[in-house]
């Protein structure tokens, strides 16, 4: 029963303000797809779900669910199910019946609704507390209520506004693959919301990331991850988070610190000014010497010694743009002493270049 | 001021004896606690705030059993003689009973109408944005405002030419307009404070918005209804400017207007007074104790947040 | 104001066709929202807008009782009636009214007026200081805290009438209790009702004990509402309990302590049952308070409905004054309410 849905220029201008929440979104998500809106507090990934929810008015553009439009229709008449980021339970009810109480509204019989509570208290390990009121539930045991509420709707669409954000850091990540296997047995099309980039990565089939009520890009985590499509994307997937400094080039060589890295041909032949924004992941970071011309030395100022990682902090050493920090996977156990000089250079081929300009990111082939 | 003040904080030797190791476990004192001297200062201000608060009440109600002659004497007995004829006086040989019923009636039906107005408007201002809400919020407020004076005359006017003058309607009317702004706006601060996520579930499991304030608003806002309630049924029960102004006939009085009857400038019968407070002050007692326990919360959440 | 503006512009920026569809919208959304303020809209407008202005317009007039009639009807003998136009209509007098009140030529306005003051400003700060330590007392936990504070509600649950003759009783100057206490005490009986200030001050203590319960459960809800860490980041950084009271509680309360305050300020100004009861205006009108002024010229003697009404307006006028310096104050110190 799961359908496709696709935001077709949706764009939500709230009354009072000039710049849009949301600002011309198009995506399509595919029937079953667990897709994943990311972003900073702020950057519209909210409202665009509550679009689609139907509780927030589309300026412009259409919202469709399979080839329904339902821009403007009721939330009530759109079959969407909604996980809210405090469950909102219904406080006077119990669990089940917060569960079973959009089937009594759209007068399905009493059995039936039994029936399908039960299966869902069945699956989400909820039997024993049909009874109780949330209240006296633990916040993990509402946050699988607010599923069960979900679920027993047998909807078209799951709406998630960041449903783990008030659990604990050990319930989030049991929950997280929960609900990923939960989803992809129910096969439901789900959009997901969170600010987390982590849950992001780990949840979604595909990854939308929004900024400033703009779309920034949509792939798969992976996708994301290797082939940032600007500086945005590059500084907010992955963590710890990529390194990235604006840099001088000379004759196709970037100055790094007392290191020149050469640039691609592709990269250099798209530069429009002398300068350029460079990314390197954690992990693209090798240890070199000082012989090696295309390295350069930073200082280390904290270790984190994570037992399988270890990563370093460290100053850039004679950069003359910016001396920003530089964070470096290291191998753990055998980690330089804090203030020492250690030499880096970056693996072939994991060099990001961007734009200085737009934060576009360059070829780098 | 001291009493109000955390003990561990005003006496010094208290810490750096709690850290001595030779003091025994029994004489640790927590944080929580205060010295005997505070305490007993604390005890007795309350003590005496509520002596203040009660007096008044429980020497109506002594004197309310002595005999009428025995009320206006110079000497202080708290009983004396005590007798239920003030009770049988007013209670049969005035016309006190219909004058009770009338403010019940009034009492009871303000309540009612008031809440329903009230909450369905409270409600409306609470969650939606329609053009014109922020004017009526003001005009809410603003009806605070009025004085009696201004509106009782141009009322009295309507109330005449709509022949309804010495009816309980004019009256629970007229109540109704003193009581509904102000709970309209108590209780629109309440709806506040039930978070907006429930009534998009509701929304979403398919009630229209009626349906979501009936369903799920109402029953969550219990607290901030009761104390809307007591607030319009004392609006109602202890009103009297309108009920002196517009009821004519001593059978049509409410009790505001008919108490007085008993204390007239020239040989007041404080004896019936008594008895008739203190058969007044039954209703609104119970009332109160229904209401009490939700008045802390439902006027915290509710009338304080402008 | 600023939503019903840009509920107005944002058509326009949208093409004409789509207009229709967008107040269908508008109107789908909201028309649920006009049904449920409806009832109260109709209410007020014909119970406190209409008969606002039509007090505002008599204060202008002559009217009183006398006048009040349009036509003077009279019964012929033949069981007919026959209607006449009153040659004594009210008329429309400008500013007469304000003119008599505001220069003492009738009534005493400027009496009850420092009356009114007086009688505001110590009901006010008695019921806000005395509310304010008893809930700081009843915020503290100890035993029987419960008991405390439904006792001390007690007074609110009382009428404000039965609440006046009750301290009338009291106050009464031959038998009350106060007056017998004095006695005891060695002290001469006061005759209460006989001095402008005695009978004032016998007024405030009623009222005082009718409205502290309110303020005190506002600001213990007040109280309530501040949270705990402020409390203990304060007594991190050192500060005493009395600078804990200052810096902490005091401005936490500051959003509860303007509402009441402001709302306790209106409703006293208009209190009319204490005044009304307990001294009546003994000795002589002189212990008469705005309110109970206007009332006595509306419905006592000659009703002067006119002269009710103008005094209403000047009311009305003094606290709006009021609240919007009130209002200004607030904001200039960064409080928005």
């Amino acid at each position: 029963m799961s359908t496709s849905v696709t935001f077709d220029r949706a764009t939500r201008i709230y009354p009072g303000s000039d710049s849009p929440a949301v600002d011309a979104l198009e995506l399509e998500i595919a029937e079953g797809e667990f897709l994943v809106l990311v972003g900073p507090s702020g950057c519209g990934k909210s409202t665009s779900l509550r679009m689609l929810a139907g509780l927030e008015d589309v300026t412009s553009g259409r919202i469709l669910i399979g080839d329904r439009d339902i821009t403007h229709l009721r939330p009530k008449d759109r079959d969407i199910a909604m996980v809210f980021q405090n469950y909102a339970l219904y406080p006077h009810m119990s669990v089940a019946e917060n569960m079973g109480f959009a089937l009594k509204i759209a007068g399905v019989s009493k059995s039936d609704i039994d029936a399908r509570v039960l299966e869902a208290a069945r699956i989400l390990d909820l039997e024993p507390y049909l009874g109780r009121k949330p209240k006296a539930l633990s916040g993990g045991q509402r946050q699988r209520v607010a599923m069960g509420r979900a679920i027993v709707r047998q909807p078209q669409v799951f709406c998630m506004d960041e449903p783990l954000s008030n659990l604990d850091a050990k319930l989030r990540v049991s929950t997280r693959t929960q609900i990923a296997s939960l989803q992809r047995r129910l096969d439901i099309t789900t959009v997901y919301v969170t600010h987390d980039q982590v849950e992001a990565m780990t949840m979604g089939d595909r990854v939308a990331v929004l900024k400033d009520g703009l779309l920034q890009q949509v792939d798969t985590p992976l996708g994301l991850y290797d082939k940032p499509k600007n500086a945005f994307v590059a500084g907010f997937i992955g963590s710890p988070a990529m390194n990235l400094g604006t840099f001088r080039v000379e004759d196709g060589q970037a100055l790094i610190g007392e290191a020149r890295v050469p640039l691609p041909r592709s990269t250099v032949g798209a530069l429009t000014t002398d300068r350029v924004q460079l990314g390197f992941r954690p992990e693209a970071l090798v240890p070199s010497s000082a012989e090696d011309a295309a390295s350069f030395p930073v200082e280390a100022l904290v270790i984190e010694e994570l037992g399988s990682d270890a990563f370093l902090y460290g100053n850039l050493i004679g950069d003359d743009l910016r001396a920003d920090h530089v964070v470096a996977r290291v191998a753990p156990r055998s980690v330089p002493a804090k203030g020492t000089k250690v030499w880096f250079s970056i693996e072939p081929g994991r060099l990001h270049a961007f734009d200085v300009e737009t934060g576009d990111a360059l070829p780098t082939d | 001021m001291t009493r109000l003040l955390p003990a561990g904080a005003l006496d010094p030797a208290d810490t750096t004896g709690a850290t001595a190791s030779d003091v025994r476990p029994g004489r640790v004192r927590g944080r929580e606690d205060r010295s005997r001297l505070a305490s007993i200062a604390l005890h007795g201000t309350l003590v005496l705030a509520t002596l203040v608060a009660l007096f008044p009440v429980l020497w109506i109600l002594l004197s309310s059993f002595k005999p009428a002659n025995r009320i206006q004497t110079s000497e202080i007995t708290l009983i004396d003689s005590p007798t239920l004829d003030n009770y049988r006086a007013v209670l049969f040989d005035t016309p006190f009973p219909t004058w009770f019923l009338n403010s019940v009636v009034v009492a009871a039906f303000t309540m009612v109408i008031g809440i329903t107005m009230s909450a369905t408007a409270g409600y409306a201002l609470s969650r939606f944005n329609f053009a014109g809400k922020r004017g009526l919020m003001w005009v809410f407020l603003i009806t605070q405002m009025f004085p009696v004076a201004i509106l009782i005359v141009p009322i009295y006017t309507i109330m005449a030419n709509a022949g309804l003058i010495n009816t309980k309607a004019s009256l629970i009317i007229a109540y109704c307009t003193v009581a509904v702004p102000f709970c309209a706006w108590m209780l629109r601060g309440y709806f506040d404070t039930i978070p907006q996520e429930l009534d998009e579930a509701a929304a979403l499991d398919g009630l229209g918005p009626f349906g979501t304030f009936y369903r799920v608003i109402l029953p969550l806002a219990r607290p901030g209804l009761a104390v809307t309630a007591f607030y319009t049924f004392l609006t109602a029960w202890g009103e009297v400017a309108y009920a002196i102004a517009f009821m004519q006939t001593r059978d049509n009085l409410t009790l505001g207007a008919g108490l007085q009857q008993f204390v007239p400038q020239f040989n007041p019968q404080w004896h019936l007074l008594t008895a008739g407070s203190v058969l007044i002050l039954i209703p609104a007692a119970i009332v109160f104790f229904f209401a009490q326990k939700h008045l802390v919360a439902g006027l915290t959440a509710g009338g304080t947040k402008g | 104001m600023s939503q019903a503006l840009a509920v107005a512009e944002a058509p326009v920026e949208q093409p004409p066709g789509k207009q229709d569809g967008r107040l269908r919208r508008s109107f789908d959304r909201n028309w649920y929202a006009w049904a449920m303020v409806l009832p109260t809209v109709l209410v007020l407008g014909v119970l406190v807008m209409y008969p606002l202005v039509q007090g505002i317009f008599q204060s202008f007039t002559d009217l009183t009782e006398s006048n009040a009639q349009d036509v003077i009807c009279t019964k012929t003998l033949g069981g007919g009636e026959e209607c006449r136009d009153n040659p004594d209509s009210a008329e429309f007098v400008g500013l007469d009214n304000y003119v008599d009140l505001l220069t003492g030529a009738r009534g005493s306005f400027w009496l009850q007026f420092t009356n009114t003051l007086a009688w505001t400003l110590a009901c006010v700060s008695l019921h806000y200081g005395l509310g304010l330590g008893l809930a700081v007392m009843l915020n503290r936990k100890m035993r029987g805290r419960s008991l405390y504070r439904v006792l001390l509600i007690v007074p609110w649950a009382v009428p404000a009438f039965v609440a006046a003759f009750g301290w009338k009783f009291l106050f009464n100057p031959r038998f009350g209790l106060i007056n017998q206490a004095l006695v005891n005490l060695g002290v001469d009986p006061v005759e209460w009702f006989n001095h402008r200030w005695t009978a004032l001050f016998a007024a405030i203590c009623t009222n005082v004990w009718l409205g502290v319960p309110f303020m005190m459960v506002a600001i213990l809800g007040g109280l309530q509402s501040i949270p705990a860490d402020l409390h203990e980041a304060a007594e991190m950084d050192g500060a005493t309990p009395w600078q804990r009271f200052r810096n902490v509680t005091l401005p936490g309360l500051r959003p509860v302590s303007s509402t009441v305050i402001l709302l306790g300020t209106i409703w006293t100004f208009n209190m009319f049952p204490i005044i009304y009861f307990v001294t009546g205006g003994e000795p002589a009108g002189q212990s008469e308070i705005l309110v109970t002024g206007a009332y006595r010229a509306a419905f006592e003697g000659v009703r002067n409905y006119s002269l009710a009404a103008t005094y209403g307006v000047l009311i009305l006028s003094l606290l709006m004054v009021f609240a919007s310096v009130y209002r200004r104050t607030l904001k200039a110190q960064g409080e928005v309410f």
